[in-house]
C-alpha cells in the first residue's frame, strides 16, 4: 500500500499545506474559551463595556481568520485528493491494459471494474478526509488539554484522566462493532440470496412444491439476521450514554476542583468557565475522530485492493524478432495448462498448415478448440512444445507484430460504442472506405450498412445493443477482414448465422485474393467439412487430423459427431 | 391519498410494538428535557463560585450531586431508547420481509414473469432497510429535534428573553448557509456524477472486452480515451469536492458569530446585572447546540419522504393479488391420462394466444410439440403445470380438473427439465435431491450416471459436495443442464415435461443421454418441446402448433405424408445440414 504514495507526487505541497492550515484554524478555535474567560473575568467584573466589545471583536476576527484558514485547507485537500485519484485511476487503467490473458482471467472482470470505480472513489474521499480531519480532531482534543494545563495544572489533570477513558470507550466500542457489522452484512447477503433465488428459480421451486421449505429457510435466515443486528445494536447503543455520563462526571469533578481553586485564589470564575468549555469540546471531537477512523479504514481497505492490482508484475516482453516472410505454421507437441488448473487443457498437439490453407477445428464443448486458436496470437503461452511460423518460434516474435499479423473473430461478437467506421478501423486505422466496404461485402454485412441512413457513420451503442446477434457477428468478421492479416481465426463465429449466409461467407472467404491461413472453430461439421486439414479435439487431445473423408474413415469421434448431426437433422 | 393508505399499513406493522413506541417517545421527551436542564445547573453552580474566598460550597455540593444523578438517569434513558428503537426497527423489518417473502411464494407467474427479479429483490432488501431507517429512526430524530428546540426555547426564555431573541434570530443563519451552499453545489455534483457515469460506462465497455482490445493491439488508444475522460473528471470533481467542503467551515463561522453575539449581548446585560455569569455560560452552551436539531430535522424530512416511498413499494408487493385458490384433491400415482378440453388462454386480454385447444393424451404416450417461435409451446407447459390458469375450458389429469387438485401434488406428478437451467446455491447433492430429499447415495449416483453427469461431478474439487452458486459459475451451460436432468432421473415422477432439455449439450453426449431418456419415458406420459427434429421423430404423437392452435396432429410418417406445415418445417431443417 505504501507504493500508492508515489501518486501524491506533484501534490506534496498541498498535502502539507492542507493539514497545516487546518491546524491553524483549530488553534484559533482553541483561543475562543480564553477570550470568553477574559470577558467574564475582566469585562463583566470591572463592568468595562468597551473591553467586552473589543473582546467580541477579537472573537469575530478569530472566526474570520479561522474561516480563511479552513477554506484554504479545504482547497488544498480537495486538490491533492482529486489529483491523486486521477493519477491512481490512470495508473490502474494503464496497468490493466498491460495484463496478459492469464492475468485477466485470474483477476476477473467484476473485481477490476470495482477497483476502477467505487474503490477509487472511496479512496478519493478517504484522502480528502485524512488531509482535512485526521490531524484536526486529535489536535483539538490534545490542544484543549494543553490549554487546560496553561490555565491550571491541577484542574488539567482531570483532562488527562477523562481523555484516555473516553478514547477507550469510543474506540473500544468501534473495534468490537466493526467485525460484527461485517457479520450483519454477510447475514444480509444470505437473506438477499434466498430472496433472489426464490424469484429466479420460481418455476423449479414450485415444480418440486418446495415453497414452504424455501419459506422456512428464509424465516430462519431472517431471524438470524435480526438477532445479529440487535446484538450489534445493543453494543453500539452503549456509546452515547456512556460517553455522556463520563463527560458530565468529569464536568462535575472539574467544577468542584475549580470551586476549590477559586476559593484559594488560584483560579478566577472565568477560567473555570473556560475549562468547562474545553471539556465540552473534547467529546464532540472524539466522536468525530472515531467516525473518521471508520471511513479511513474503509478507504484503506479499498486502497489495499487497488494496490494489490498495481503490484501485479506484468511479464516483461523481450521478444523482438520480426515476422518471417514464410507464413507456414506448425504446432510441435504443444500442451497447455491454464494457471491454477489441475489438468491440461490441450495435450501434445502437433500439426502443420501451409500458407493460405484452411484449418477446421471441431470437438464438443470444453474440448479445447478456443484454447488452441488462442495460442496462435500468443494470447496464452504454450506450457510445453513449440509453435513455429516460418520456422521461427512465435515466443521470439515481437508480440505486437505477431498480433498485427493475426485477425481474430472472437466467439462473443464484441463491438464498441462509436460509429461503424470506427469499429472497422480497429485492426487497421489506415483503411479506406473502399477497403471497409469490400470487407463488409465478404462478411455478408453490406446490407446492414445500406439499411442504415448514415451508412458507415451509423452509431453502434455500447456492446452493440442496437444490432442483432447475427449483425454483430457479421460486423466482427468484417472488422477482422479489414485488418487484412496473413492469419484469420474464426472462433465459432458463424453460429448466429443462418445456413445460407454461412455458406456464402465461406465461399467468399475461399475466393479471397491473398488468402490468409484460416482457422475455423466450429461445432458443426458442415462448417469445416471442406477445410484442408481438420483437427478433431476430444478433451484436449487431437484424436484425429486429416480431411473430412479421411476422418470419416479413421476417426470414431469425428464420425460420431458427423452422424449425430447429419442423421439428426434428416437423412435417414 | 396514497400516502395515507401507506401510513395506515405501516401502522398495522407497528401495532405489535405500540407500547414500545409509546415508551420510546416518553423516554425521549424526558431525556431531552434532562439534557437541557444540565447546562442550567452548571450555570447555577458557576454562579456560586464568585471569587477568592467567596465560594458557596454548601450550595454547590447539592447542585453537583444533582448533575451527576441527572446525567446518570439521562444516560440510562438514552441507552433504553436506543435498545427499544433497535428492537422496533429490526423486528418490523423482519416482519415485513417475512410477509413479502411469503407473498412471493404465492404470487402468480403473471406477476413474476412481468417483473425483473432484481427489482423485487431490491424491494425486499433495500427498500425494507430504507423504510426502517428512514421512518423509525427519522421519527425519533424528528421528535427529539422538535422537543429539543421547544425545550431550549423555554429554558432560554425562563432565563432571559433578550438573549433568547439573539439566538432565535441568528441561529437559522447557519442553516440557510448550509442550504445555500448545497443548492449551489448541486449542479457541480450533477456534472461530477455524469462524468463519473461516463467513465464507468467506458470502463464497463473496455474491461470486460479487454481481450478483444489486446487482440487488436488497441491498448494505447483506449488509454488515451480514458485519460481524456479522466482529465475532465478531475476538473469537475475538484469543483464539487471543494465547494461542498465549504459547508462545514461556513456554518462553523456563522455559529461562531452567533456565539459571539450571545457572548456580547449576554456580557453587556450581565454588566448591568440582567443575568449572572452562570446564566451566560448556560446561554453559550445552548447557542452551541441550538443549530443541531434544525440541521437534523431538514435531513429527516427528505428521509421521511424517501422512507414512505420505499414503504409504498414494499406494500405494493405485499398487497399483490395472490394466485388463484388451490385445489383440495391430492393427486397420487397418476396413470398419466391428460385431457385438454376446449382451452383458451392469453397473457394479455387484447392478444389472444391459445383458442379452443383440444387434446387427449393416453397414459404413457410421448407427445412432441413443434412449431415456430411464439406459437404457444411454452405456454402449453405453463398451463399443464398450472403456472398459469386457463381462461376458458379445462385441463384434466386422470379425469380430474387440475383446478381441483392441489398445486403441489399436480406439479410433483410432472418431472420438468427446462431450457433455462436453474440451480440453487448449495452443493451438487442438494441440487440433485430437490425432488427426492430422502434419496440414498446409491440412488443419487445411479441417477447421475444415467444422466452422464457422474463423470464431471466426480472431477469437481469436492465431488457431490462441491458448492455451486446460483449463477452456476464454474459449470458450463451443458453441465448445468445435465444436473437438471439428473434431478429428474432421480425423482422419476409419473409424467415428464422436457422443454428443450438438451439444447446446450453437445450432440455426441446428447445421443448418449437420449438412451437414458428413452428408458425413463417408457410408460410415462411425456411432453417434449424440441427444435431438433430427431428428438421429435420418435414421438407417438406430434402436435404442430402455430399461433396458439394445433394445426396438425399425427406421427412423423403421417404428417410427412400429409405434406403440410410439418413437412415444410422438417424439410427446411433438413436442408440446413
Amino acid at each position: 500500500m505504501k507504493g500508492l504514495f508515489k501518486y501524491f507526487k506533484g501534490y506534496r505541497v498541498q498535502c502539507v499545506l492542507g493539514p497545516l492550515f487546518k491546524l491553524l484554524e483549530a488553534s484559533f478555535e482553541l483561543l475562543v474559551p480564553l477570550v470568553v474567560a477574559a470577558i467574564i473575568d475582566t469585562g463583566i467584573k470591572t463592568e468595562n463595556r468597551t473591553y467586552i466589545i473589543q473582546m467580541c471583536a477579537v472573537m469575530v476576527v478569530l472566526g474570520i481568520v479561522g474561516l480563511i484558514c479552513s477554506v484554504t485547507a479545504q482547497y488544498f485537500a480537495a486538490r491533492a485528493a482529486v489529483g491523486f485519484t486521477k493519477k491512481l485511476r490512470h495508473a490502474l487503467f494503464e496497468k490493466i491494459q498491460g495484463f496478459s490473458y492469464t492475468q485477466l482471467d485470474k483477476l476477473g472482470t467484476a473485481t477490476v471494474i470495482t477497483r476502477m470505480t467505487s474503490d477509487t472513489n472511496q479512496v478519493q474521499t478517504g484522502v480528502n478526509l485524512t488531509l482535512r480531519l485526521l490531524l484536526r480532531s486529535p489536535f483539538v482534543v490534545l490542544g484543549a488539554m494543553v490549554m487546560a494545563f496553561t490555565i491550571d495544572i491541577k484542574s488539567a489533570l482531570i483532562f488527562a484522566v477523562t481523555i484516555p477513558v473516553l478514547s477507550v470507550i469510543v474506540f473500544g466500542i468501534m473495534l468490537i462493532s466493526i467485525p460484527l457489522y461485517k457479520k450483519v452484512q454477510s447475514h444480509l447477503d444470505g437473506v438477499t440470496q434466498t430472496t433472489r433465488e426464490s424469484l429466479t428459480g420460481a418455476r423449479v421451486i414450485r415444480a418440486f412444491a418446495l415453497e414452504s421449505s424455501e419459506t422456512d429457510t428464509f424465516r430462519q435466515r431472517n431471524d438470524m439476521l435480526t438477532k445479529v443486528q440487535r446484538f450489534v445494536g445493543k453494543i453500539s447503543a452503549l456509546m452515547n450514554p456512556l460517553t455522556y455520563a463520563i463527560i458530565n462526571a468529569a464536568i462535575v469533578w472539574l467544577i468542584h476542583t475549580g470551586a476549590l481553586r477559586v476559593y484559594s485564589g488560584v483560579l478566577s470564575p472565568g477560567q473555570v468557565v473556560a475549562l468547562y468549555n474545553y471539556m465540552s469540546q473534547i467529546l464532540i471531537e472524539l466522536i468525530k475522530f472515531a467516525s473518521l477512523i471508520i471511513s479511513i479504514t474503509k478507504s484503506a481497505a479499498c486502497a489495499k485492493r487497488i494496490s494489490d492490482v498495481l503490484n501485479i508484475t506484468s511479464l516483461p516482453d523481450n521478444a523482438v524478432e520480426p515476422m518471417p516472410e514464410n507464413k507456414d505454421i506448425e504446432f510441435k507437441n504443444v500442451s497447455l495448462r491454464y494457471a491454477d488448473a489441475g489438468d491440461n487443457t490441450l495435450t501434445d498437439i502437433s500439426f502443420k498448415a501451409y500458407q493460405g490453407q484452411t484449418v477446421g477445428i471441431i470437438g464438443g464443448t470444453g474440448s479445447g478448440k478456443t484454447s488452441l486458436v488462442n495460442l496462435i496470437p500468443a494470447f496464452y503461452k504454450a506450457t510445453s512444445g513449440k509453435i513455429l511460423i516460418g520456422g521461427k518460434e512465435i515466443s521470439q516474435i515481437d508480440t505486437d507484430v505477431l498480433r498485427q499479423n493475426v485477425a481474430v473473430v472472437p466467439q462473443h461478437a464484441v463491438l464498441f460504442s462509436g460509429t461503424i467506421r470506427e469499429n472497422m478501423l480497429w485492426g487497421n486505422s489506415g483503411a479506406t472506405d473502399i477497403q471497409i466496404q469490400k470487407a463488409l461485402k465478404i462478411a455478408q454485412a453490406s446490407d446492414i450498412i445500406s439499411a442504415k441512413e448514415n451508412g458507415l457513420d451509423s452509431i453502434i451503442e455500447q456492446n452493440g445493443r442496437n444490432l442483432s446477434g447475427g449483425q454483430r457477428q457479421r460486423l466482427t468478421i468484417a472488422r477482422a477482414l479489414v485488418k487484412n492479416a496473413p492469419f484469420l481465426i474464426l472462433d465459432d463465429s458463424s453460429c448466429a448465422l443462418d445456413y445460407a449466409t454461412d455458406a456464402r461467407l465461406r465461399s467468399a472467404l475461399k475466393n479471397l485474393e491473398n488468402k490468409p491461413t484460416t482457422f475455423i472453430v466450429s461445432q458443426r461439421t458442415s462448417s469445416i467439412k471442406h477445410a484442408d486439414i481438420i483437427i478433431v479435439l476430444d478433451d484436449g487431445h487431437a484424436v484425429g487430423i486429416g480431411t473430412h473423408e479421411q476422418l470419416l474413415e479413421s476417426c470414431e469421434v469425428y464420425r460420431e459427431i458427423y452422424e449425430s448431426q447429419y442423421k439428426k437433422e434428416g437423412k435417414i | 391519498m396514497k400516502n395515507k393508505s401507506t401510513l395506515k399499513q405501516i401502522l398495522i406493522y407497528l401495532k405489535p410494538y405500540l407500547w414500545l413506541i409509546i415508551l420510546s417517545v416518553i423516554f425521549s421527551a424526558v431525556s431531552v428535557v434532562l439534557t437541557l436542564y444540565i447546562p442550567i445547573l452548571i450555570g447555577r453552580g458557576i454562579d456560586l463560585i464568585v471569587d477568592t474566598g467567596n465560594v458557596d460550597f454548601n450550595g454547590l455540593l447539592p447542585i453537583l450531586i444533582q448533575i451527576v444523578i441527572i446525567a446518570a438517569v439521562t444516560a440510562l434513558l438514552q441507552w433504553l431508547i436506543n435498545t427499544i428503537n433497535n428492537r422496533i426497527t429490526f423486528k418490523t423489518v423482519r416482519d415485513i420481509r417475512n410477509a413479502a417473502f411469503e407473498k412471493i411464494q404465492c404470487l402468480p407467474f403473471s406477476f413474476l414473469d412481468s417483473h425483473p427479479s432484481g427489482e423485487i429483490v431490491s424491494r425486499v432488501i433495500a427498500d425494507a432497510d430504507q423504510f426502517a431507517d428512514g421512518l423509525l429512526l427519522g421519527f425519533t430524530q424528528l421528535f427529539t429535534g422538535i422537543v429539543t428546540i421547544i425545550g431550549t426555547l423555554i429554558f432560554m426564555l425562563s432565563i432571559h428573553a433578550g438573549i433568547t431573541l439573539i439566538v432565535v434570530v441568528l441561529t437559522p443563519l447557519s442553516f440557510f448557509m448550509a442550504k445555500f451552499i448545497a443548492s449551489r453545489t448541486y449542479s457541480m455534483f450533477k456534472l461530477q456524477s455524469a462524468t463519473r457515469g461516463e467513465q464507468t460506462a467506458f470502463i464497463d465497455e473496455i474491461i470486460p472486452n479487454q481481450k478483444t482490445v489486446k487482440a487488436f493491439s488497441r491498448e494505447i488508444q483506449c488509454l488515451e480515451k480514458f485519460d481524456e475522460i479522466n482529465e475532465r473528471l478531475e476538473k469537475c470533481s475538484l469543483k464539487a469536492t471543494f465547494y461542498s467542503s465549504l459547508t462545514n467551515p461556513c456554518t462553523r463561522f456563522i455559529n461562531s458569530l452567533v456565539y459571539t453575539g450571545v457572548g456580547l449581548g449576554g456580557a453587556l446585560i450581565a454588566v448591568s446585572g440582567g443575568i449572572t455569569v452562570g446564566a451566560l455560560t448556560c446561554f453559550l452552551s445552548y447557542a452551541n447546540q441550538y443549530t443541531k436539531p434544525f440541521n437534523e430535522i431538514s435531513g429527516v424530512v427528505t428521509e421521511f419522504q424517501n422512507a414512505l416511498a420505499c414503504a409504498a413499494r414494499l406494500f405494493e408487493l405485499i398487497d399483490q393479488k395472490p394466485q388463484s385458490k388451490d385445489g383440495t384433491r391430492v393427486l397420487s400415482d397418476t396413470s398419466g391420462n391428460v385431457v385438454i378440453d376446449n382451452v383458451s388462454f392469453s397473457y394479455s386480454p387484447n392478444r389472444e394466444l391459445i383458442k379452443n385447444l383440444n387434446l387427449k393424451v393416453d397414459p404413457g404416450l410421448k407427445i412432441a410439440i413443434v412449431g415456430p417461435t411464439g406459437c404457444g409451446k411454452t405456454t402449453l407447459i405453463n398451463l399443464l403445470m398450472r403456472f398459469y390458469d386457463v381462461n376458458k375450458g379445462e385441463i384434466k389429469v386422470d379425469g380430474i380438473n387440475i383446478n381441483e387438485i392441489t398445486r403441489a401434488s399436480l406439479r410433483r406428478s410432472y418431472g420438468m427439465v427446462l431450457q433455462d437451467t436453474w440451480l440453487k446455491t448449495g452443493t451438487i447433492r442438494e441440487n440433485i435431491i430437490m425432488g427426492k430429499p430422502d434419496a440414498t447415495e446409491q440412488q443419487i449416483v445411479d441417477a447421475a450416471k444415467a444422466a452422464h453427469s457422474h463423470s464431471f461431478i466426480k472431477r469437481l474439487p469436492n465431488g457431490y459436495d462441491t458448492v455451486i452458486s446460483e449463477g452456476g459459475e464454474g459449470l458450463s451451460q451443458g453441465q448445468r443442464q445435465l444436473l437438471c436432468i439428473t434431478r429428474i432421473m432421480l425423482s422419476l415422477p409419473p409424467m415428464l415435461i422436457l422443454d428443450e432439455a438438451t439444447s446446450s449439450i453437445d450432440t455426441r453426449t446428447e445421443i448418449r443421454i437420449q438412451k437414458a431418456f428413452a428408458q425413463m419415458m417408457e410408460g410415462r406420459t411425456t411432453f417434449i418441446v424440441a427444435h431438433r427434429l430427431s428428438t421429435i421423430r420418435e414421438a407417438d404423437m406430434i402436435l404442430v402448433m402455430k399461433d396458439g392452435n394445433i394445426i396438425e396432429q399425427g406421427n412423423h410418417e403421417t404428417l410427412l405424408a400429409a405434406n403440410g406445415f410439418y413437412a415444410k418445417l422438417y424439410n427446411s431443417q433438413f436442408e440446413q445440414s
